[in-house]
C-alpha cells in the first residue's frame, strides 16, 4: 500500500506540473494542451471516434500474437532443452532474429501476406519469439543441477523433466521472458497499425493516434497514450504482479 | 534368511574405475573398486576429501557414466531409477515449487500411484516417521534445513526404494540437529530396514550409524572395510567405541599425512 501511495502521489504531482507548463503559456496550446482538454480528448475518442472499439481490435490481436508467440517460444527452447542440436542450431537463430526489428521485415511480410491481420500478427510473433526464446533458454541454463538430477532419480526424462522440473524451476526467468513478450508484442503492434492503418477488418489504436495527428488533434494523441499506459499498467499489476504473487512469491523464490 | 542375503548382494560393484577425462592430465578417480552390499545392510562410506566418495555413490545412483560394472539386484546401472533415491548434501534438494505433501507424493503419481487415498496415507505415514505430520502443507522455503533433509528422507523412503544414497545430508546441520536425526535415521533405518549406503567424512556420526565402514584411501581405493558390530544406541561410551575411532582417526590421518 505504501508504494501505491507513493506512485499516486507522483502522477499527481505530474500532472500539476504539466498544468502549470500549460499555464505558463511556455508552449502553444495546441501543441501542449492542458489536462482538461486531453481527458476531453480521451471521452470523445470513447463516445465519438471509436477509440473503444479500436482498442479492443488491438487487443483482440495482441491476444492472438501472444498465444501463438509464447506457445511457439515454449515449444522451441524445451526442444532445444532436450536436444542438443536443436539446442546449437537454435541458439543461433535466436541471436540473428532478435537483432531484426519487426518493423524492418514489414515490407516482406506485406509482400508475403499483403495488408492484413496475417501480416500484423506475424510482425508480433517475430517481436514475441526471439526475446522470449533467449529469457527461458536462460532460465533453463541456470536451472540447478540439484533439481535436475532429483527429477532424473524420480524417472522424469526428457520433455517431463522439462515440464516437471526445467519449466518450474526458472519460473523466475519464464515470467520475465512473458514479460517482455507482451511490451514487445505492444510496440511491434502499435508501429505496424500505424503504418498500414486500416487493415480492411478493422483498425487499431496505432491507425487512431495517427489518424489524432493528422487532424492534429493533439489532446486525442494524449488521450490515445494514455489508454495504451493504463492497458500496461493493468496488465502488470491485475495480471502479471498475480502470477507472481501466487507462484515464485509463494515458492521462496524471490523476495 | 541371512544366508540368502550374503550369497544375493542388493548392490555390487566390480571393478569400478571412473576418470572424468576433463583434462589431458586427469587422473583415475576410482580404480578397480569392487564392493558388495547385502540387503539391510547401513554402510558408512569414509574418507578424505577428494578421496572419490561422493563419485562412487553418484556413479551407483546413475549420474555419471563409469568404466566396470555395478549392479543392482543383478540388473546393470545405467541411468538413474528409482530403484536408488539420492539424499544430496544441500538443503535445497526438495522442489520449492511443491509443499512438503506434494514433494513426497508427486514422484510416486510420475511411477504409477495415482489412489488419492492412498498417495495420502503414504504421505502421512511418511511424515510421521520423519516428525513432520504438521508440516505437510509448508512450501520447502519454510522450513529449517534439518526438517527439509528430513521431507527429502520421507521422500525417499516413500518410494521404497532398494537402496537409499546419502552423500553426506547431516553435513551442513549443526551438531545438535545431526544427533538428532542421527537417532531418527536408525530408528528409520530398523522400522523400514532399508539397505543404505552412506557416505561421510565424521567417524563418529559413522561408527554410530553404520554396522560396516568403509575407508576409502585418496587414491580411490578401499583401504578399511570393517564390521562394526557395536551395540546400537552408539555412544562414546559404548564398549569397542574408542578402538574403532582410533582404527579409522589413524587410518584416515596417514591419508592426509601423505598430501
Amino acid at each position: 500500500m505504501r508504494a501505491l501511495r507513493r506512485q499516486i502521489i507522483f502522477l499527481v504531482c505530474f500532472a500539476a506540473v504539466w498544468q502549470i507548463i500549460y499555464m505558463m503559456k511556455a508552449f502553444p496550446e495546441i501543441l501542449f494542451p492542458s489536462i482538461g482538454s486531453i481527458w476531453d480528448g480521451l471521452v470523445q475518442g470513447f463516445t465519438q471516434d471509436g477509440l473503444l472499439t479500436m482498442t479492443m481490435y488491438s487487443l483482440s490481436l495482441i491476444g492472438k500474437g501472444l498465444v501463438i508467440g509464447i506457445i511457439l517460444a515454449f515449444a522451441f527452447s524445451s526442444l532445444a532443452v532436450v536436444n542438443s542440436v536443436f539446442y546449437d542450431i537454435y541458439s543461433l537463430i535466436v541471436s540473428i532474429f532478435d537483432l531484426i526489428p519487426g518493423v524492418a521485415l514489414l515490407p516482406l511480410a506485406i509482400l508475403w501476406f499483403g495488408i492484413g491481420e496475417m501480416t500484423i500478427i506475424f510482425i508480433m510473433i517475430h517481436s514475441i519469439i526471439w526475446p522470449m526464446s533467449r529469457s527461458i533458454i536462460d532460465g533453463f541454463n541456470s536451472v540447478s543441477r540439484l533439481y535436475i538430477e532429483s527429477g532424473q532419480n524420480i524417472g522424469l526424462r526428457g520433455f517431463s523433466l522439462v515440464k516437471g522440473v526445467y519449466f518450474p524451476a526458472a519460473f523466475t526467468h519464464v515470467l520475465s521472458g512473458m514479460r517482455i513478450g507482451w511490451a514487445r508484442a505492444w510496440r511491434a503492434l502499435i508501429s505496424v497499425e500505424m503504418i498500414f492503418g486500416t487493415t480492411g477488418s478493422g483498425a487499431g489504436i496505432g491507425w487512431y493516434i495517427y489518424m489524432r495527428r493528422a487532424h492534429v488533434d493533439i489532446s486525442g494523441v494524449l488521450g490515445a497514450l494514455i489508454v495504451i499506459i493504463l492497458i500496461g499498467v493493468i496488465v502488470e499489476y491485475g495480471i502479471f504482479h498475480n502470477i507472481e504473487k501466487h507462484t515464485i512469491r509463494k515458492w521462496g523464490m524471490t523476495r | 534368511m541371512s544366508s540368502n542375503e550374503k550369497t544375493m548382494p542388493v548392490l555390487e560393484v566390480c571393478g569400478l574405475t571412473k576418470n572424468y577425462h576433463d583434462s589431458p592430465h586427469s587422473r583415475n578417480i576410482i580404480t578397480e573398486l569392487d564392493l558388495k552390499v547385502p540387503d539391510g545392510e547401513f554402510l558408512c562410506i569414509l574418507g578424505p576429501s577428494g578421496c572419490g566418495k561422493t563419485t562412487l555413490i553418484r556413479c551407483i545412483a546413475g549420474f555419471e557414466d563409469y568404466d566396470g560394472i555395478i549392479k543392482v539386484e543383478d540388473k546393470e546401472v545405467k541411468e538413474p531409477n528409482i530403484d536408488r533415491i539420492m539424499v544430496f548434501q544441500d538443503f535445497n534438494q526438495l522442489f520449492p515449487w511443491k509443499t512438503v505433501e506434494k514433494n513426497i507424493q508427486y514422484p510416486l503419481k510420475k511411477n504409477g500411484i495415482n489412489d488419492k487415498k492412498e498417495l495420502e496415507r503414504i504421505t502421512r505415514e511418511h511424515l510421521e516417521l520423519v516428525g513432520l505430520s504438521e508440516y505437510g502443507s509448508f512450501y520447502p522455503h519454510q522450513l529449517s534445513g534439518g526438517m527439509k533433509q528430513r521431507v527429502a528422507i520421507a521422500k525417499g523412503l516413500a518410494l521404497k526404494p532398494k537402496i537409499i544414497l546419502m552423500d553426506e545430508p547431516f553435513a551442513s546441520l549443526d551438531a545438535m540437529t545431526r544427533n538428532r536425526l542421527q537417532v531418527e535415521l536408525l530408528n528409520i533405518k530398523r522400522k523400514e530396514n532399508a539397505t543404505v549406503v552412506f557416505i561421510t567424512h565424521n567417524i563418529q556420526e559413522a561408527i554410530v550409524l553404520g554396522n560396516r565402514i568403509i575407508l576409502m584411501s585418496k587414491n580411490g581405493e578401499i583401504k578399511l572395510d570393517v564390521k562394526n558390530s557395536i551395540e546400537k544406541p552408539v555412544t562414546p561410551a559404548s564398549e569397542g567405541y574408542g578402538r574403532m575411532w582410533k582404527l579409522f582417526n589413524e587410518a584416515l590421518q596417514d591419508e592426509l599425512a601423505d598430501f
